[in-house]
This record gives C-alpha cells, structure tokens and sequence, in this order.
C-alpha cells in the first residue's frame, strides 16, 4: 500500500462520521493496517477509495458474531454483543498484488452499508452473510436468503443458534 | 440445441470482442409476465451441465434470455459451522470434501491460514512438495473442465463425450500418482500443520513423469479439438463475453479472470509455496468469451506441466514438517490474530478467513472465499441477451464446483 493512499485513509478516518455510533469501539487502531477497526459510517467511503486506488478486485465479506460473555475476574466487565465484518479488496495491478482488509463492528440492531454498487460481486456474498450471520446489509437491492431456504428460520452461524436446532422438514 | 444458431453466427475476430453492455440482474418484467410474452424455465438443480445441483430461473423472450436468478444452496452442508466445532487438527479431511476436483489446494489452503496465525515456517521440501502437489492438481483438475465442456456443448467436439472420457482417463495418472503418495484418490489430508506428511516414495517421480509426457502429447490433440474446429469455434467464439471491469467487480481472478484480460496470478504475484523460486509464465487472454475461457485452462496445462517437471528435477532434502506428527485432536494449537490466507487455486483465488478461539484449538469464525461462488454469480450477468442454446456453453465454460459454491 503506497504512502500516499495510507495518508488518504487517515484522513478519511480523521472525518467524525456525519452518525456517530452509540457505542464506538473500545479500542480503534489508528494505524492503517491489516484487520484495522472502521466505524460503519465510513465503511462505503473507504471501499470507494480503496477502489479508486486499483483495490478493484472483490475477494470477499466475512462476518462473525460476538455475544456478550460472562462477566470473569479476569474481565470484570465484557464487551457487549456485537457482530465483526470483514472486508477483504485485493489490488491486482500492483507489485505484490496487496490484498487489504478491514474490519467493522456492529451493534446488533445496526446495519452495514452494502458496497453492491461499486462491487456486483458483492451481492451474492453480502446475501450469504445475511443469510448465515444475520448482519444487516443496508441498500442491498435483494437481501433475501442464499444457501439456505427461504423459510429457514434463524442464522445459524450465530453463535446463540445450538447446532441442535428444531427446524421445519425440507420439502 | 438451437438449430438456426450456426447459420445466423457471425463469426468475429477472436481478439476484437468488446463486451456487451452490463445488464442489470433485478430488472422487472412485471408488466411482460402479465400478458403472457414471457416464458420462466427452470435450468436444474438437476441438469448435466449445472455440474452439480445449481438452478437458475431463467425468463425467455422467445430463444433469448431476458433474465436470469441463479439458486444455489443445494449442496448446502454448513461446512463452516461445522468447523467451529472441531479442532484444526480434525477441520483438513472436512475441506477435502469442498472442492472435490481439486481437494489439494484446499487443505493447503486452510494449513496455511494456521501457519501464518501461528508464525510456522514450513520446511523447503515441505513447500517444495506442496508446489508439485499443487500443480499436479491443476493438471487434473483443468482435464475435467475441458471435458466437461466438451461434453456441455454436445457434438461440437465429435461426438460429446468422447473428450469427456479422453481426459478422465489423463486425469487417471495424476490420482493414481496421488494414490501411491498419500493412499487416497481423493481426500487425500496430506496437507498439515506445518508441511506434508506423507513424504516422495522412492521411484514416485518416475511414474510422474511418464504421466507428464503422456498428457502433455495428448493435450496437442485437446487442443485442436477445440480451436482448431470450425464446428466448436462457431459454438464458442464471441459466447458469453465478460468484459474485464465486470470480472474485476466480481471478484474472477483465476482462468476466468485471465480469459478476461485480468493479468493477475498469485502464484507469480504474491508468491507462496516455493513459486518465487519458479519462472511461472501466465497465459492471459483479451477475448473474455467461451473459447478464452477453453483456451486458457489449455495453457495453463501445458505450463503446469513444464513447471511439474521443473520441481520433480529438483526436490530439495531435509524434513518435510516443521512440526511433530499428530498424536490427538488438541494437539495443534494456534493463537494469534485473524488473518486471511489467499493461494492460486485451479478455480481462482482460494481464500480462508480465520478467527481462532481463545484457547487456540478451535477456529471461532472461519470463512473459505471459494473461487467457484463468485464464478456462478455471473450467471446473472452474463445470461441475459444471450440464446437458451447457449447458457448451457457459458455455464460450462466457467467450471464451478457445487461442493465449494455451496459449502
């Protein structure tokens, strides 16, 4: 990743988002790296500026989902549940051909951007991760299940969905 | 099979293609479908050339597609659910099963994930093996897209399923090499954390090299089935072209990308394995149509041959596992950040996203990015504007595997 982009990046986290969360993250990373933590209002700004610098290339979306543990000596008061997406854009072009990923953190009743409009690729991923997770995407043109059936009730990748789970036969 | 198709085709210069314009996949047909002008016709889940079980509604106009939804799903098997269950040591046979042409690429995939959280380095022979391995596996697995294409398209190749059988019976000397290597045709679990562990029997690289010189005589002839036939050219050429910005915006970075003008392989891009030791020459074509995307899988045979011989010359001494052998489920143990791992499969890019627990023997999350998910997606893209006849052709030429799309 060129220096130059880096310091776009910078300043584009710099911005306050125009909503900001409730809840920010307890602990952002402020240096542009790998798994770096984005507030979700910058999400859709950051895929377009990524894309802007030849990050052209979908690779894919990976969410996971983090109840809220158990309060231990250890960690006397846990983080509250949330959900981690994580978003992965490779730049074919360049030497190295870089792939670059950052993660966003969502309260459950909050949604994500959808990036369908920069990246079509987007969509069936985005869907999945609906489907599997139950993360939100908002502005997807067509957030209907993808692997599972339409009547499947729950998301069972959460970590709250017992493998065991009672569900309507298969017709 | 459409029968005015050939006359009416025109046949244009392969490297002058321009893609058509981008559709877009929601359009509504609400007013069509009210007086009857439009017909829906369901292809699969269980057709031939769905290679495997994937539906796709498509909405005809006539012989032309004016829509198409694709549904996959029906392999469905929560393979990554399952995976939170078990230990890393338990997950390499699972992921086997995923893409089942190529299970080679997949294991390694998943160990490397490991191995870069856990900072292992793997030993040069370890590397050195899994860089034969991996392309032997290439080889095996672009003889059953070609023949499979082949069949997909009918009597354009002579006959259908002749190619289909000829390059089952290629394929046929890289399981039995893999067979004497690891004991399995298929899921193999040769790949683990930290290197191999079934090491080169004595005397295997001679057999290897024998298959070589067999497929690589008979690839002449598979190639000229293809391009060098008027009847296949016509059935191919200007077929399904997908422009290189829509390949990008999908996410297409394997043979699929590279028939797109996509100049990208990761073998040679970001190295890994023992590729940055390797001249590796990347076949990219512009055309982005059904007989790039034939062509391509060609070429690329033809240099994973030269680049097995190359290994097999030269497999370097020493250990093949920098770590001790399994003795239980618990006892591979990875902490660290999430990280995600990316190898050139036969397919594209073949990636895993892992979380690991806390106590390392588990992943919390993990997410295979499958190069064959992203390849079905373009069925809506590319479908429509096109004849019935040939949505068979493009969904052939692009050679996804259920077992991966579906997980």
């Amino acid at each position: 990743m060129s220096p130059e982009l880096e310091a776009e990046i910078a300043a584009l986290l710099a911005d306050p988002p125009a909503d900001p969360p409730a809840d920010p993250p307890a602990d952002p990373l402020q240096v542009i790296a790998e798994g770096m933590i984005v507030p979700a209002a910058h999400h859709h700004a950051l895929a377009t500026l990524l894309k802007a610098h030849g990050y052209g290339l979908y690779v894919t979306v990976a969410a996971s989902h983090w109840p809220q543990e158990k309060a231990s000596r250890k960690e006397p008061n846990p983080p509250p549940e949330r959900f981690e997406v994580a978003t992965v854009l490779r730049n074919p072009t360049a030497p190295g051909a870089p792939a670059f990923w950052w993660s966003v953190h969502l309260a459950p009743a909050e949604a994500i951007d959808s990036i369908v409009d920069l990246f079509a690729g987007a969509d069936w991923q985005e869907r999945e991760q609906w489907d599997l997770v139950g993360v939100v995407f908002a502005n997807h043109p067509n957030l209907k299940r993808l692997m599972l059936p339409e009547d499947w009730q729950g998301h069972p990748l959460r970590k709250d969905y017992a493998i065991d789970t009672p569900h309507a036969p298969w017709r | 099979m459409s029968t005015d198709h050939a006359s009416t085709h025109v046949v244009t210069p392969w490297t002058a293609l321009t893609p058509p314009p981008r559709v877009d996949p929601y359009v509504d047909l609400s007013e069509f479908e009210a007086d009857g002008d439009l017909m829906v016709l369901n292809l699969g889940p269980q057709h031939p050339s769905t290679h495997g079980v994937f539906r796709i509604k498509l909405v005809l106009d006539g012989e032309v597609i004016v829509k198409a939804v694709g549904y996959p799903g029906y392999l469905h098997r929560g393979v990554e659910k399952l995976c939170e269950k078990l230990t890393f040591a338990n997950i390499t046979p699972i992921l086997d099963k995923n893409d089942y042409l190529a299970p080679m690429t997949s294991e390694q995939c998943f160990n490397m994930a490991l191995e870069k959280i856990a900072g292992v380095e793997v030993p040069r022979r370890g590397r050195w093996i899994r860089t034969l391995l991996a392309e032997l596996q290439r080889i095996a697995s672009h003889l059953i897209a070609i023949g499979t294409f082949a069949m997909d398209i009918g009597g354009a190749i002579g006959g259908g399923t002749n190619l289909f059988m000829w390059t089952f019976r290629e394929r046929e000397l890289i399981l039995n090499a893999f067979e004497e290597l690891t004991g399995s045709r298929f899921h193999y679990n040769t790949s683990c954390f930290g290197g191999q562990r079934h090491d080169l029997p004595a005397g295997w690289d001679l057999g290897v090299i024998k298959a070589l010189d067999q497929i690589e005589r008979r690839m002449v002839e598979y190639a000229d089935f293809g391009t060098a036939n008027p009847i296949f050219v016509n059935r191919c050429r200007g077929i399904g072209v997908l422009g290189r910005d829509l390949a990008l915006e999908l996410g297409l970075s394997g043979p699929l990308g590279r028939a797109s003008g996509i100049d990208h392989d990761l073998r040679r891009d970001a190295p890994y394995h023992c590729y940055d030791e390797l001249q590796i020459n990347v076949p990219v074509l512009t055309a982005g149509d059904c007989e790039a995307r034939y062509d391509i899988r060609v070429q690329e045979v033809r240099e994973s041959i030269r680049l097995s011989r190359q290994l097999l010359a030269g497999v370097p001494e020493g250990p093949i596992c920098s770590e001790k052998p399994n003795i239980g489920p618990t006892s591979v143990r990875v902490k660290g950040a999430p990280a995600y791992v990316a190898i050139e499969g036969p397919r594209g890019e073949l990636g895993t996203f892992l979380i690991p627990t806390d106590k390392g023997t588990q992943p919390y999350r993990m997410k295979i990015r499958p190069p064959s998910l992203h390849a079905v997606a373009v069925v809506e893209h590319l479908l429509p504007g096109n004849n019935l006849s040939d949505a068979v052709a493009i969904l052939g030429s692009l050679d996804p595997i259920m077992g991966e799309v579906d997980r």
